[in-house]
């Protein structure tokens, strides 16, 4: 009798609970099928439950250091095989890009109007095939903000959001502020702290990282 | 070798792909469903491509020419304001051929038997990665070496093909003697991967079908990838309670993952189970089993991941995605960074467009961003890393000033004429803390148009409220300009 109901939380589905053999095989059969989170820098890692970017995710990114926190979060991913499109960045530094690590071969810059009519159904369109997709103060309204969110969650996509989140519901938010910076003959490095905070992301998350300078 | 009919919509997916795949599937799925009036089985190769086996509607309707009729006909009912052709031939690819034939035409073309070798023997061997599922690399291959039909092909024979480009090459002879497998044929034997599941209480709602077959569907990928194979063409069959039952065959040529089977189940019951108001044919019961029956697949070469990392597969979605975004609008423009060269921030990459570059082929891809040939990374005279992460596309004027409010100014030496206390940008007052440089710049000082001196600096700022920063700032013609951000 003992034996059969060892057998059933080992192995069995009893409704509402999950033991935690299920629980890490699930984890890996996710992480398996290629729905797993996207890797990030290992610096960056501690800012994320999941140790990566989760898929399906609407990440925002603020700051006075939130270009270089975006380059700095998707560098890993770039460089694995994923591609990114910066959507109405055109100010954005590619060669800043190249020097946190971002694979410019897998990099596309798009730019249109920045209207509702116009942005909505292009962020929609890249979501759909590319895997990171980041956008500067989007103008979408809150109806078109969900549908692109669904279209990103079905696709495994994941949407950063710079500057304002418009309409877009965040999962988790990012703000980088400079502390510090070293300023002798030129500017080298500077130290920033990151904070993740947001629904997503159950206790305040931050860290301190040099930016350039993760790999 | 068996006689297929063909109905392409060439341009489905540029009209109707703006929001996305899934919603191209659903609107073509009533396009599918008013053919399934003609035969119950057909098949969805693609968004846009429906094929089925012409022997038993010929039959049953008097002959191929008003089978194809009939099939016009059906398409011009449909009203989907999108060009179609309806095509018939001896092979599927014959038949996707002529059907591609017949959308400029405006009428179905109908290959006959006695013609059908010469008909394929005159098509080009583009036709071959269009509608054949050749590569793009082969048929260029093919164009090189002067077989531009493929009549041409043919004659150069099966051992020749498949000694030069092995599986394919048996693939491409196949096609092009219209000998091609068919799987079209009702009561072919089961595959040995065939599995299906029976649900206790009849399900009539679509996702709850998918999500409790989700399962089975997984067992079944996986067992077919446990062999190194991976299911191109699918048949997919749903019984209701009340013994009413509807299949499809879907066609994937990227391979399907238990994510796209699942989708494909899910249209295809969305369309049947949904409108039963408007369809005699809908069911009056919730669907009880649900089979699948993988009807080809093929090794799993296509899709790894490439050697350098990153997947071609990734590559396609990508490109795709970028076309989708450019048909939005004309004000939006897609462009990829390729690397010039430069001291100047603004131009050390340029953004040339997507429609100029091919960002499919990597090894073109991983040489337009590195640095060319001979062209050093650092230039001497650049700004020194790390480089500012916003560049300014036009950069804003501003000004530098001493503590007595006079503006900054360089001698003749490159030498700052004073200390300066502060930057004015906009309304913004910044306290300036440290400044490195000035560096000067002097650009083409032997051609007079395009000579250019400057001289840049950065400053580390202090505001108020913003806390630090960097700024990279310039001094050209007497004007202070912000070039870029350290953000």
């Amino acid at each position: 009798m003992g034996r059969v109901a060892f057998e059933e939380l080992a192995g069995m589905r009893i409704a509402g609970v999950e033991t935690g053999v299920q629980f890490a095989e699930r984890m890996h059969a996710h992480v398996a099928s290629g729905f797993g989170p996207i890797a990030v820098a290992s610096q960056l890692a501690p800012l994320l439950p999941a140790a990566g970017l989760e898929r399906g995710y609407i990440y925002g990114c603020t700051g006075d250091a939130a270009t270089s926190l975006l380059f700095g979060l998707v560098a890993a991913a770039t460089t694995g095989g994923s591609w990114f499109a910066m959507v109405n960045m055109p100010s954005a530094g590619l060669m800043s890009a190249y020097e946190h690590g971002v694979a410019l071969h897998r990099t596309l810059c798009v730019s249109g109007d920045n209207t509702s009519s116009v942005m909505s159904p292009v962020v929609g369109a890249l979501v759909d095939g590319v895997d990171l997709v980041a956008v500067s103060s989007p103008v979408c309204s809150q109806s078109e903000a969900r549908r692109i969110a669904t279209r990103v969650k079905a696709q495994g996509a994941v949407l950063f959001v710079l500057g304002k989140p418009g309409g877009f519901s965040l999962d988790a938010s990012f703000s980088a502020r400079t502390v510090d910076w070293q300023f002798d003959t030129h500017a080298r490095s500077r130290t920033v702290e990151v904070s993740a905070s947001g629904r997503r992301v159950y206790a305040h998350r931050s860290c301190t990282v040099q930016l350039p300078g993760i790999s | 070798m068996s006689r297929s009919i063909a109905v392409v919509f060439p341009h489905w997916m540029q009209q109707h792909g703006q929001l996305g795949e899934e919603h191209a599937f659903r609107t073509f799925e009533h396009v599918v469903r008013a053919v399934t009036a003609l035969s119950p089985l057909v098949e969805v190769q693609d968004i846009g491509t429906i094929v089925l086996s012409a022997r038993g509607p010929s039959r049953y309707f008097g002959g191929d020419n008003a089978v194809a009729q009939k099939l016009h006909q059906i398409c011009i009912d449909a009203n989907t304001g999108s060009a179609f052709g309806v095509g018939i031939a001896d092979s599927r690819f014959a038949a996707l051929a002529a059907a591609h034939l017949a959308v400029s035409r405006q009428l179905p073309c109908v290959i006959d038997t006695a013609i059908a070798a010469e008909f394929i023997a005159a098509l080009p061997v583009a036709s071959l990665s269009r509608v054949g599922g050749i590569t793009a690399d082969s048929v260029d291959l093919f164009q090189r070496l002067g077989l531009g039909t493929c009549g041409a092909l043919l004659t150069v024979g099966e051992a020749a093909l498949i000694d030069r480009f092995g599986v394919e090459g048996k693939r491409v002879y196949l096609l092009v003697s219209g000998d091609e497998v068919q799987h079209l044929a009702p009561g072919a034997p089961p595959s040995d991967f065939a599995c299906s599941i029976e649900f206790e209480s009849p399900l009539a709602n679509a996702a709850h079908v998918v999500s409790a077959a989700r399962d089975t569907i997984d067992a079944m990928i996986n067992a077919i990838a446990g062999h190194g194979q991976q299911c191109v063409r699918l048949l997919i069959t749903c019984h209701t309670d009340h013994a009413e039952s509807t299949s499809r065959i879907w066609g994937e040529p990227r391979g399907f993952s238990a994510a796209v089977t699942a989708q494909r189940l899910l249209y295809q019951l969305e369309g049947w189970l949904t409108d039963s108001a408007a369809d005699p044919d809908a069911p009056t019961s919730g669907v009880v089993r649900v089979e699948f029956m993988p009807l080809e697949s093929r090794e799993v070469l296509v899709s790894q991941p490439l050697l350098w990392g990153g997947s071609q597969e990734n590559t396609e979605r990508a490109a795709r995605a970028a076309s989708m975004a450019m048909a939005v609008n004309t004000s939006v423009q897609v462009t990829v960074p390729r690397w010039e060269g430069g001291r100047d921030m603004a131009t050390v990459y340029s953004r040339v467009p997507l429609s100029l570059v091919d960002i499919t082929n990597p090894d073109a891809s991983e040489q337009r961003v590195h640095t060319g040939d001979g062209v050093a990374r650092h230039w001497s005279g650049s700004v020194p890393s790390p480089s500012p992460a916003s560049v300014a596309v036009e950069p804003p004027l501003i000004r530098v000033v001493d503590a007595e409010g006079s503006d900054v100014g360089v001698t003749g030496r490159h030498e700052l004429n004073t200390v300066p206390s502060y930057v004015e940008v906009g309304s913004q007052k910044y306290d300036v803390v440290r400044v490195a440089g000035p560096w000067p710049l002097e650009e083409r000082w032997w051609d007079p148009r395009r000579k250019r001196r400057q001289v840049r600096m950065q400053v580390l700022v202090r505001h108020p409220r913003r806390g630090v920063g960097v700024f990279l700032v310039g001094l050209e013609n007497q004007q202070w300009t912000l070039l870029a951000r350290y953000d």
